[in-house]
């Protein structure tokens, strides 16, 4: 009797407890950064945004929530207007007074790294899966991430076996028109070579090209991004922009790719393993389907 | 030109005015306060005994947020209408603006440099970190117009048409600067360039602002002693001079009382244009070129405009904010084209 009114009350506080930390999570968030806003999606917290910044482009349905702006031009009494519990966003949400101004009125700010590698996604899910009262579901998530990375390694490595790493350039534009180079230390270079390809630009930083230059560096692969058009618009947009682009290898052997731009903002987000996928297969159409 | 309005009412009215922005900018926003909460926050941040229950947010937003972000645009817009007056005084030409003597191409190389290459200045103390941007943009400002004020003189003289001529070519230098570092930038520092380019009273914070404040005061305190001069520059140098003054010294103090406003005003919000335009011009309009009316209601003026305009900057697209200098571009330009085609009907 004795012994099982003590493990009733202990049950009893265990509840309490499970339930007062439960009720201490944030119910309202604002998102400031486009893999972020996925990833609260993805852990079932897409009811829970009550506003986005300009960067969060995915999912679709986010577009219909208040915008804040800008991240790094985030206005305090805008984002107070959306009572909010919790902001998040990556080291460049800014600008820092008015983070400040948004803690002081009792809003709990947090900040993810953005840096493009496994062991930064590893922490900033299991921070945001505590966040949401989802760890389970964030640790799946997370191990779903690294085996597909681990595939995505497998087979880029037994494709190179096969067949020579193709020459690629990532080109960046708005409808085509004056297209900027994605070079050294961006995250379009990470992906490329995530996906085995050769990244034949060796500046630093997105960089607009002479068409000369471009034509001469002879692509075997032509990877672009268009902010304004997508699909055949966006492709058909590039090369009536820039004719000469039809004279290098990769257009002759029609290995030009489209990916969306909105993957290389903001850090590793939950879309990556299949874009990754769908370049390597462009990539080495020899062993694709393998 | 005629006068349109007494000095008096036109003192009165732009008071009103100016009372009447304030009490706008501090009373609207994107967060809705009850009225009553606001006057009553309002009268505990002055020290008055009222009762702080469930005040807690409204007193935040009211002191924190938009009471400097009001003090703010006060100080930025009253201070670019008289270093817009000094100017137009100095070059004789209403169309004359701040940005001729090189002090806003200045300061924007000075924060393309902070922006850029902040990180190389990274092993800085923590405390200056903030403010390196600000004081970059302040001394870059001060460092091009003395630039061209020594390129203007000659044989202890001033020439005000060779200083014109030399902010120019100063001006395009530090745009190219500025378009050099630009090429250097990444993704997220050429973003904050653009931002900071178009100017914003986001995120004031008192720290920021007494530097701005003194210096404006300060300004505005001294310019309007120097209103009979100006209105005798008015005539010509010569004539000026013929009159008792001394022009050289007169012209030394418009050029430096521009350089510190402005360059403290863009420190502190950024690139905002127009303002040191087209309020001289609408003040003249009402109340003729006479100095001792034209510099204390520039202030006033250029407080109210600013005022308003970010009450359009932060309202518009809530939760998110415009940058300021697009709205007072938006209305700046269209007046301005108004100005120079009003002469030909």
């Amino acid at each position: 009797m004795r012994l099982s009114t003590h493990v009733a009350a202990l049950c009893a506080g265990l509840l309490v407890s499970y339930h007062a930390v439960a009720a201490e999570l944030p119910q309202r968030w604002v998102s400031a950064g486009g893999a972020l806003s996925e990833w609260v999606c993805a852990l079932g917290g897409e009811s829970k945004l009550v506003g986005v910044d300009t960067t969060s482009q995915h999912p679709q349905t986010l577009k219909a929530l208040p915008s804040i702006g800008y991240q790094r031009q985030l206005s305090a009494e805008g984002i107070l207007s959306l009572r909010p519990q919790i902001l998040i966003g990556t080291e460049e949400m800014g600008p820092p007074p008015v983070l400040s101004q948004v803690r002081s009125a009792g809003v709990q700010v947090e900040l993810f790294s953005a840096q493009p590698d496994l062991p930064t996604l590893q922490a900033n899910l299991q921070h945001l899966g505590k966040l949401l009262g989802a760890q389970d579901r964030a640790s799946q998530l997370l191990q779903g991430y690294q085996q597909q990375l681990e595939q995505q390694k497998v087979r880029v490595t037994r494709a190179q076996l096969q067949e020579k790493s193709p020459g690629v350039l990532m080109l960046l534009g708005h409808a085509g028109g004056k297209p900027l180079i994605a070079g050294k230390d961006t995250a379009a270079d990470w992906l490329l070579q995530k996906a085995g390809g050769h990244n034949l630009a060796a500046h630093s930083g997105y960089k607009p090209f002479s068409v000369e230059s471009l034509v001469s560096l002879d692509p075997d692969v032509l990877v672009f991004a268009d902010r304004a058009l997508t699909g055949d618009a966006a492709r058909a947009a590039l090369f009536k922009e820039n004719p000469i682009l039809s004279s290098t290898r990769a257009a002759r052997d029609g290995r030009v790719i489209e990916l969306d731009p909105t993957l290389l903002v903001g850090g590793l987000g939950p879309r990556l393993p299949d874009a990754l996928k769908s370049l390597s297969e462009g990539f080495f159409p020899g062993s694709a389907g393998q | 030109m005629t006068i349109l309005v007494k000095p008096r009412a036109l003192f009165i009215g732009l008071s009103l005015l100016c009372l009447l922005a304030v009490w706008l900018s501090l009373a609207l926003g994107p967060v809705s306060l009850p009225l009553f909460d606001t006057l009553r926050a309002a009268l505990r941040l002055i020290g008055l005994p009222i009762a702080a229950d469930g005040l807690e947010q409204a007193e935040l937003i009211l002191g924190q947020i938009r009471l400097p972000r009001t003090l703010l645009g006060l100080a930025v817009g009253g201070v670019l209408a008289l270093s817009g007056v000094a100017m137009q005084g100095l070059f004789r030409n209403p169309l004359a603006d701040p940005g001729l003597v090189g002090v806003s191409s200045g300061a924007a190389l000075g924060a393309a440099i902070a922006i850029v290459g902040g990180s190389i200045f990274g092993g800085l103390p923590e405390a200056f970190g903030p403010y390196l941007l600000s004081l970059c943009a302040f001394i870059g400002g001060l460092g091009v117009t003395a630039l061209v004020y020594r390129l203007g003189r000659r044989n202890g003289q001033t020439h005000v048409a060779t200083m014109l001529l030399a902010g120019i070519a100063l001006t395009a230098l530090a745009g190219s600067a500025v378009g050099l570092f630009t090429y250097l930038a990444d993704d997220a520092t050429l973003r904050t360039l653009t931002f900071w380019n178009l100017g914003s009273l986001n995120g004031a914070s008192y720290a920021r602002l007494w530097p701005l404040l003194l210096i404006t005061a300060g300004v505005a305190l001294w310019l309007p002693r120097r209103a009979k001069a100006l209105n005798a520059l008015l005539l010509g140098e010569s004539e000026a001079g013929h009159l008792g003054i001394d022009v050289e010294r007169l012209k030394r103090e418009l050029v430096f009382c521009t350089a510190l406003g402005v360059g403290a005003a863009v420190a502190a919000a950024g690139m905002i244009g127009f303002v040191g335009l087209v309020v001289p011009h609408l003040v003249r309009l009402l109340a003729g070129p006479d100095h001792r009316v034209l510099l204390p209601a520039s202030v006033l003026a250029g407080g109210s405009l600013l005022l308003f305009a970010d009450l359009v900057a932060r309202l518009a697209l809530a939760p998110a904010e415009l940058p300021i200098g697009i709205v007072t571009a938006f209305i700046g330009a269209p007046f301005f084209l108004y100005l120079l085609l009003r002469g030909r009907a």
